[in-house]
C-alpha cells in the first residue's frame, strides 16, 4: 500500500510524469478507437523515442497506452458494428444490437464502467500477487491444460447467435475450416494456399498468411449491416435508431455482477498466460457468461451482459499481461514485447529481481495502470456524451463513413489486400447469413479458437507421445475437459428437449 | 504576427537551413540522380515490435541520418514472411520498395514454397544481423547441468527428451537439430511452438527440457540466471561463450547454419542506386547508434555484416546446404 502511495505521488507529483501519463492515456485511446491503426502502431512509433526517455516514463506510458488502448476500441463497436481493435470484437455481439435498440448511451456506459471495473480489479490482483501467480500459472499450465482451455471455449460457442443448436455448430465448424487456411502451426506446411476450384486454379502467397478473423468480423458486421440497412432504407422500412444518452443504472449493474467477477477472473487468467491475451479473454468472457447467463437466448440480440462479459475481461487481462512481463521477463504480446524492448534499451532486464532493483519504476508503473483505468471513467463519460450524437446523422451519410473504416481497418491490420477482399466477400455472405438462422459470430469463434486450439491440441500430442488419454492424467487438463463435455451433453439434451415442447406446443 | 512578418521569419529560417546544409551535406553520402528525394518504402514481413521490426526501424533511424533520405516502414506479417512477398514483386523496380528478409525466405527458396531465388530475383543490399543458435536449459534444473550431463540424461531416456523449437521442418533450426542428431545419434522430441512467447515460457515452466533458439532472444533470461547455453552451434567458442562448448568440440562435425537478417531490393534496380543502398547500409551499420542497437542484441559476437557481395555467397552458401539436408532426410 506504501509503495502504491509513493508510485502514485511519483506519477502525479512532478508535472512532466502527469503529462506523458494523460498523453499516453488520450492517445492509446484515440489509436484504440481508429479501426486501422491500433495501439502497437502507436507503440511502434514512439518506441524509438523511448530511448533518450527516462525509463520509469517510458514503461509508464506504454502501460496506460495498453489499459486505454484494450478501452477506446468498444466505441466504435458498440456504434458501428467495427471492433476497433481485436480486443473488442466481441463487444460487438451484443453492442451493436443494443445501439439498434436504442440503447446506444447504455451499451458505452457499460463498456466504460466494466472496461475500468476490470482493469483495477486486474491492477490490484497485480499489486497483491504478481511473482507467486506469474510463477504458477506459468508452470501449472502447459499446452495440454491451453487445449482444453480452449476446447471449454469451443464447447459453448455453438450456443451463441444461432436459431438452433445445430445450425450454432455447423457455424463453428465452418470457422473451424476456415482456420485451417494458411501456414500450418505444426510442421510449417502451407495449406489451401493454391489449388483449384471448379477448375479455376489459384496460388497465391497471400493465403499463406491465412484468414485472419479481424477482417471477417468487419465484414460480417460492419458491411453486411450497411447492405441491410440500405435494403430497409429503399424499401422505406427502416427506423432510426434513437440516440440516447441513458447511462447503465446502478440494478442494472447490480444483476450483471456475477458475470463481471467471473470475466475479471477469466481475463486475469488470460492475460497470465502467454500466447492467450486480450483478445482470447474477451472471447472466452462472452461464451461463458452466455453459458451461465438467465437471458441466454437474448444474447447477440442486444444483452447488457453480452458487453458486459466482453469488455470486462480484456481489459482485466491488460494488468495480468504485466505479471509475466515483470516477473519472468516473459512478453505475451506485442505490446507487452515492446514494453520488455524499453527496459532492454535501458539496459534492465525484466525479472525476479525487478521488484528489488527497480522497486520505483515497477510500483510508478502500477500506480499509472490502476488511475489509467480509474480516468477511463472519466474519459468514457465525455465520450458518451459527445459521441453517441454521431446517430443523429443520417444513415445514408453514414454509411460510406462506415465502409471506408472498415476497408482501412481491413487493410490495416497486416497491410495485405487478401484482408480487403475477405472483409468483402464475408460482407455479401453475412448478410446471407443473417437470414438463414447461422451464427457470423460462431464462424468467427471458430476461426479464433481453431487456430490456438489446433496449435495446442498438436503441441499436447508431441509431448504426450501421440496419446490422447493423456490429458486426462494432468488434473487442470481433465477437469477443463470433461467440463467442456458436460456443457456439450447438457446442452444436446436441452436442445432435443426444446424442440419436442415446441413441436408438442404446435400440435 | 501579421502575414508578411511570418513569412520573413519562414524564409530566414529557410535560409538558415541553407546555409548550414552544405555543412551536413559534406557527412552525407552523394546521391545518384534523381533518386532518394522522396521516402523510401521498408517492407516488413513480420509484426510492428518482434526483433526484424526494430531492426529495420533502428536501421531506417541510422541510414535517414548518414544519407538523408527518409523511410516509411510498413509491416505485412503471415505466412512465416511468405505474405509479403507478392506486394514487394509488384513494386516498380526503381529502388524505392526495399524488402527486409531473413534465412527463412533461403529456405523458403530452397524448399520450394517460394518460387524466388533471394539472391537472384532479388538483389541483397547487405546483411546487418548474423548470429547462431544455442541450446538452453534451466538453470536450475537438478538433472543436467551442462551438455555432457544433459547427453547422459538423453542416452538414458531415449527419445523422452524434449526440445522447444520452430514448427517449419525445412527451418534453419529444425535443420540444425537434424544435423546435430545425424551426427552425434541422440535422439529428441522437437515440439513447435509458433510464438516466441510460448517457446520460453515452455521452457521455464518446466513443460520442456531444452530449448533452441538464438543468443539474442532470450538475453533477459540468460542475464536473469533463468536459462543457461548448454551448446553452441558455431565451430569456435565465441569470447562471451567462452564456457559452452561448441557443436563441433562435441563431434558434431557440420558447418554451422546461421540466422540472418538483411535488406533486398528487385532485381532490375539499377546498378548505380543499388551500390548506393549499399554504402548507405555499410555507413549506417557503423554509426554508433545502430552498434549499440546490435550490440544490446548480442547481434555483434560474430561478424554482424555483409555487403551485396557477402549477403550473395551467404545466400547460395545456405540455400546449398539446405537442399543437401532435405535430400538426406527425405524432405
Amino acid at each position: 500500500m506504501e509503495s502504491f502511495l509513493d508510485g502514485t505521488l511519483a506519477l502525479f507529483g512532478s508535472y512532466h510524469a502527469t503529462l506523458i501519463f494523460f498523453l499516453g492515456l488520450v492517445g492509446g485511446m484515440l489509436f484504440g478507437a481508429i479501426p486501422g491503426v491500433n495501439m502497437l502502431t502507436l507503440g511502434a512509433v514512439l518506441l524509438p523515442f523511448t530511448a533518450s526517455m527516462n525509463p520509469t516514463e517510458a514503461v509508464m506510458m506504454f502501460s496506460v497506452i495498453y489499459c486505454a488502448g484494450v478501452f477506446g476500441g468498444a466505441i466504435t463497436a458498440i456504434l458501428f458494428n467495427i471492433p476497433g481493435a481485436p480486443e473488442n470484437a466481441p463487444t460487438c455481439f451484443d453492442g451493436y444490437p443494443m445501439t439498434q435498440k436504442g440503447q446506444a448511451g447504455k451499451a458505452i456506459g457499460a463498456a466504460v464502467m466494466c472496461s475500468a471495473i476490470g482493469g483495477v480489479a486486474s491492477a490490484i490482483l497485480m499489486m497483491t500477487a504478481t511473482g507467486a501467480i506469474a510463477s504458477f500459472a506459468i508452470r501449472a499450465f502447459g499446452p495440454q491444460e491451453i487445449f482444453a482451455l480452449i476446447f471449454f471455449g469451443l464447447a459453448v460457442s455453438a450456443s451463441i447467435g444461432a436459431q438452433t443448436l445445430w445450425k450454432g455448430w455447423l457455424s463453428v465448424f465452418v470457422g473451424l475450416l476456415i482456420a485451417t487456411i494458411g501456414t500450418d502451426p505444426v510442421a510449417g506446411i502451407p495449406r489451401f494456399n493454391e489449388g483449384s476450384i471448379f477448375g479455376w486454379e489459384y496460388s497465391s502467397y497471400y493465403l499463406s498468411a491465412g484468414i485472419h478473423f479481424i477482417p471477417l468480423i468487419l465484414g460480417f458486421f460492419a458491411v453486411s449491416e450497411v447492405l441491410s440497412q440500405s435494403v430497409s432504407i429503399s424499401k422505406g422500412t427502416r427506423e432510426r435508431p434513437k440516440a440516447s444518452l441513458d447511462f447503465p443504472s446502478l440494478s442494472e449493474f447490480w444483476q450483471v455482477r456475477f458475470t463481471m467477477i467471473r470475466s475479471i477472473f477469466i481475463g486475469f487468467f488470460s492475460g497470465v498466460l502467454p500466447g492467450i491475451g486480450a483478445t482470447l479473454a474477451a472471447f472466452l468472457g462472452y461464451s461463458q457468461a452466455q453459458r451461465w447467463s438467465k437471458n441466454r437466448a437474448n444474447f447477440g440480440k442486444g444483452e447488457l451482459e453480452g458487453v458486459v462479459a466482453s469488455e470486462t475481461a480484456n481489459n482485466a487481462a491488460t494488468g495480468a499481461a504485466m505479471i509475466p512481463l515483470l516477473a519472468l521477463g516473459l512478453p505475451g504480446g506485442a505490446l507487452t514485447a515492446m514494453i520488455m524492448g524499453i527496459f532492454q534499451i535501458h539496459g534492465m532486464e525484466p525479472g525476479p529481481l525487478i521488484f528489488i532493483n527497480s522497486h520505483d519504476l515497477v510500483w510508478v508503473t502500477f500506480a499509472a495502470m490502476f488511475w489509467a483505468n480509474v480516468a477511463i471513467i472519466g474519459l468514457g463519460w465525455l465520450q458518451t456524451k459527445t459521441v453517441v450524437h454521431i446517430l443523429r446523422i443520417p444513415f445514408r451519410w453514414l454509411a460510406p463513413g462506415i465502409l471506408i473504416l472498415a476497408t482501412v481497418g481491413a487493410y490495416g491490420l497486416r497491410n495485405l489486400m487478401i484482408d480487403v477482399w475477405v472483409m468483402f466477400i464475408a460482407g455479401v455472405l453475412g448478410y446471407l447469413i443473417k437470414t438463414t438462422g447461422y451464427s457470423a459470430a460462431g464462424i468467427v469463434l471458430g476461426l479464433i479458437l481453431g487456430e490456438l486450439g489446433e496449435s495446442a491440441f498438436a503441441k499436447s500430442m508431441q509431448l504426450m507421445d501421440f496419446d490422447p488419454m493423456g490429458f486426462f492424467n494432468r488434473p487442470i487438463a481433465a477437469v477443463l475437459l470433461g467440463l467442456g463435455i458436460l456443457a456439450i451433453i447438457t446442452s444436446v439434451i436441452s436442445e432435443i428437449r426444446g424442440t419436442e415442447v415446441q413441436k408438442a406446443l404446435m400440435d | 504576427m501579421s502575414m508578411s512578418g511570418w513569412r520573413k521569419t519562414f524564409i530566414g529560417a529557410c535560409g538558415l537551413a541553407l546555409l548550414a546544409a552544405p555543412v551536413g551535406a559534406a557527412e552525407m553520402l552523394e546521391k545518384p540522380d534523381g533518386y532518394g528525394n522522396r521516402p523510401i518504402t521498408i517492407i516488413v514481413p513480420y509484426g510492428a515490435g518482434g526483433g526484424s521490426d526494430q531492426l529495420a526501424r533502428a536501421w531506417a533511424d541510422a541510414a535517414e541520418k548518414v544519407a538523408g533520405l527518409t523511410f516509411q516502414i510498413v509491416n505485412k506479417p503471415g505466412g512465416g514472411g511468405t505474405a509479403a512477398i507478392p506486394d514487394f514483386m509488384l513494386a516498380r523496380p526503381d529502388g524505392y520498395t526495399i524488402m527486409e528478409a531473413i534465412d527463412d525466405a533461403v529456405s523458403a527458396y530452397a524448399s520450394g514454397d517460394i518460387k524466388e531465388n533471394p539472391a537472384e530475383d532479388w538483389s541483397p543490399i547487405c546483411m546487418t544481423q548474423i548470429t547462431f543458435n544455442q541450446i538452453y536449459i534451466r538453470s536450475d534444473d537438478d538433472r543436467f547441468s551442462d551438455w555432457k550431463s544433459f547427453v547422459a540424461y538423453a542416452e538414458a531416456h531415449p527419445g523422452e527428451v524434449t526440445v522447444a523449437n520452430l514448427g517449419k521442418v525445412q527451418s534453419m533450426e529444425r535443420i540444425t537439430m537434424a544435423q546435430l542428431e545425424e551426427s552425434t545419434g541422440l535422439k529428441f522430441k522437437q515440439i513447435p511452438f509458433d510464438k516466441p512467447a510460448e517457446r520460453y515460457g515452455a521452457l521455464i515452466g518446466g513443460h520442456v527440457d531444452a530449448l533452441f533458439e538464438q543468443p539474442g532472444d532470450v538475453r533477459n533470461f540468460i542475464q536473469a540466471d533463468q536459462m543457461k547455453p548448454i551448446l553452441t552451434f558455431l565451430d569456435e567458442r565465441p569470447e562471451l561463450f567462452a564456457d559452452t562448448p561448441t557443436s563441433k568440440e562435441v563431434g558434431a562435425d557440420f558447418d554451422p547454419l546461421t540466422r540472418f537478417r538483411g535488406f533486398y531490393v528487385k532485381s532490375g534496380v539499377p546498378e548505380d542506386r543499388i551500390a548506393f543502398l549499399e554504402n548507405v547500409c555499410k555507413a549506417a551499420f557503423e554509426t554508433e547508434a545502430y552498434t549499440k542497437f546490435n550490440k544490446d542484441k548480442y547481434m555483434d559476437v560474430i561478424d554482424s555484416f555483409r555487403d551485396h557481395k557477402g549477403a550473395v555467397a551467404l545466400i547460395n552458401n545456405s540455400a546449398k546446404a539446405y537442399k543437401e539436408m532435405y535430400e538426406k532426410l527425405g524432405l
